[in-house]
């Protein structure tokens, strides 16, 4: 294929058109969209933040679980907002043409997922700061530090916009994305340390646990939610930065073999 | 402007299109005429790279669209065959987003989108969402938008398939405009009438080759017959008819409730003996591209 050969360069304003596409349309459907992006994560937060954190105790790092579990559900959101957005939207784009229509004008596969990516983290930062702002009037955000989940946040995004690519790239009916949520996002969000820490687990889970991208986010958004940064939260980015850079190139690959026939 | 030289796509074993060329010179309209399935959206997908050839070489403007995918798309509209609207959009958005996307500044394809709605006559539906449209308004639309860049070269895959005869003759109307404005338009339809009325040059394609190529008056001196006498048979007297027509060697063919009897060489056949038929209306068209296609590939254009 001579298009596999990428066009050298990236177009700015291939990136910026496109992320200005969602916008616009994200914006038309403001109303619908807010309940997703603010009041479920909230209405969770509450529940577990409230309901949840007055059977637990303490937890190892964190003065009550409602402050352990913060940066967790906010992350664990993140994530689920750029994963929606790479493979059902983006499923719905391949099949409405709005790609094909893209490609019409002067823009490449490439830019597209970096389009389609940099809406991701702008709906994952969306989601985090509203949710974050609520948690610290609740009191659950102590620390100067916790600013700084804007880092895992973004990591987050970005990780999970390549990750839905891998989904929607290939597949073949818009039931296949159900896995999108069976197979990835359900079990990071239950045991990427969001809930509970990961050392609690059985021994034999604890390695699979790691392996879960969300749990580096996870653990270095509550390395700063808690104020307490180590070497360790170093290996985790550098973990989520890795993985990225194996999975976008190949959500590249497979949007290309999808849209250029 | 635009020049395939030998273009081939195959897909798996099956052979989309098998080497075909053509050029189309600046400010002409160009058509690839045939049926379904004859190569036509695959020929059009190379084009705009949608598609890329395994073998031959496309040049428009003299940019290879191989080597600059990219510049090539730069200078060259496309209407693809499903309108690909964006339906999270409204009207004056699919616009708009696609000019910004283009490369026009965000002022410039707010006007410019502007202008293009007053083009089309679609202004008052600037704010409408897409799916409250007709069909007939999609396909404009879709025709709007690759007038966005305003480039001088437009590829256009089957511009009035699937519409009513109103909004056809708007979409012929709207074309013929655009070649007014001197864009080279390259079209595929399989619609004679459409090839008829807008094409200055046009191949007919079938199997994924080109079977011949010229003006559609030249085709038609070529391969069509003057005169096409059309029957219309009522069911009691069908099966006399075609004995009738058996018996004194006059070739025929039936297209739905129509018999078309053409005469060898070109000449009136001899159908005066039909009035003794009952129900038998006879009418005389002049040869077409239809007429053409039959003649080249033994089928008919249309199965209807």
């Amino acid at each position: 294929m001579n298009l596999a050969i990428p066009t050298p360069g990236i177009r700015r304003r291939s990136v910026t058109g496109l992320w200005l596409r969602h916008a616009v349309s994200f914006i038309r459907y403001w109303k619908f969209v807010i309940t997703w992006v603010l009041i479920e994560p909230v209405i969770i937060l509450v529940a577990v933040g409230f309901g949840v954190g007055k059977l637990v105790d303490e937890v190892d790092g964190a003065s009550s679980y409602a402050e352990f579990v913060t940066p967790g559900l906010i992350i664990g959101n993140a994530m689920f907002h750029a994963l929606f957005e790479t493979s059902w939207n983006a499923y719905n784009r391949i099949e409405n043409d709005v790609y094909e229509t893209a490609l019409t004008t002067p823009i490449t596969i490439t830019e597209i997922t970096m389009g389609d990516i940099l809406w991701a983290v702008t709906r994952s930062i969306m989601t985090v700061v509203g949710t974050a702002i609520v948690a610290a009037l609740f009191g659950w955000l102590n620390h100067w530090e916790a600013i700084g989940i804007i880092i895992p946040t973004i990591m987050v995004g970005i990780t999970f916009g390549a990750l839905g690519f891998l989904f929607s790239a290939v597949a073949p009916h818009a039931t296949f994305l159900t896995l999108v949520f069976t197979l990835v996002a359900s079990p990071m969000f239950f045991f990427s340390g969001s809930f509970f820490p990961i050392s609690i687990l059985p021994d034999w889970v604890e390695p699979v646990a790691w392996f879960m991208p969300l749990t580096s986010g996870v653990h270095i958004a509550r390395g700063f939610a808690v104020g307490s940064l180590d070497i360790s939260h170093l290996w985790a980015s550098l973990y989520m930065i890795a993985l990225t850079a194996f999975i976008w190139p190949l959500a590249i690959f497979l949007l290309r073999r999808r849209l250029i026939r | 402007m635009i020049k395939a030289e030998e273009i081939r796509k195959i897909y798996g074993e099956i052979s989309a299109v098998g080497g075909i060329s053509f050029a189309v010179a600046p400010g002409e309209t160009y058509g690839l005429l045939g049926p379904n399935g004859a190569g036509k959206t695959t020929t059009m997908r190379m084009l705009s790279g949608l598609s890329p050839a395994n073998s031959g070489s496309i040049s428009v403007s003299g940019i290879d669209v191989v080597k600059d995918n990219r510049a090539v798309r730069e200078i060259m509209g496309v209407v693809t065959q499903h309108d690909g609207l964006d339906v999270g959009l409204t009207v004056f958005q699919n616009l708009f987003l696609h000019g910004f996307l283009g490369g026009l500044s965000r002022k410039i394809s707010q006007s410019r989108a502007h202008e293009v709605l007053e083009f089309f006559g679609l202004r008052d539906r600037s704010k409408a969402n897409v799916y409250e449209l007709s069909g007939g308004m999609k396909r404009r639309l879709a025709i709007a938008r690759s007038m966005m860049t305003s480039p001088k070269v437009i590829v256009m895959d089957e511009p009035s398939t699937g519409l009513d005869p109103q909004s056809r003759n708007r979409v012929w109307e709207e074309l013929a405009l655009l070649k007014d404005a001197g864009v080279t338009v390259l079209l595929s339809t399989h619609y004679m009438e459409e090839a008829t009325i807008l094409c200055d040059r046009l191949s007919i394609m079938d199997h994924g080759i080109i079977l011949d190529e010229g003006t559609p008056d030249e085709m038609i001196e070529r391969h069509a017959p003057k005169e096409v006498a059309q029957l219309r048979v009522s069911p009691l007297s069908i099966r006399a008819v075609r004995a009738y027509l058996t018996d004194q060697y006059i070739s025929f063919r039936e297209v739905g409730a129509l018999i078309s009897v053409t005469g060898v060489n070109g000449d009136r056949p001899d159908l005066s003996r039909l009035k003794d038929f009952e129900g038998v209306r006879t009418s005389y068209r002049a040869g077409n591209l239809e007429d053409v296609f039959l003649a080249i590939t033994g089928r008919e254009l249309r199965n209807e």
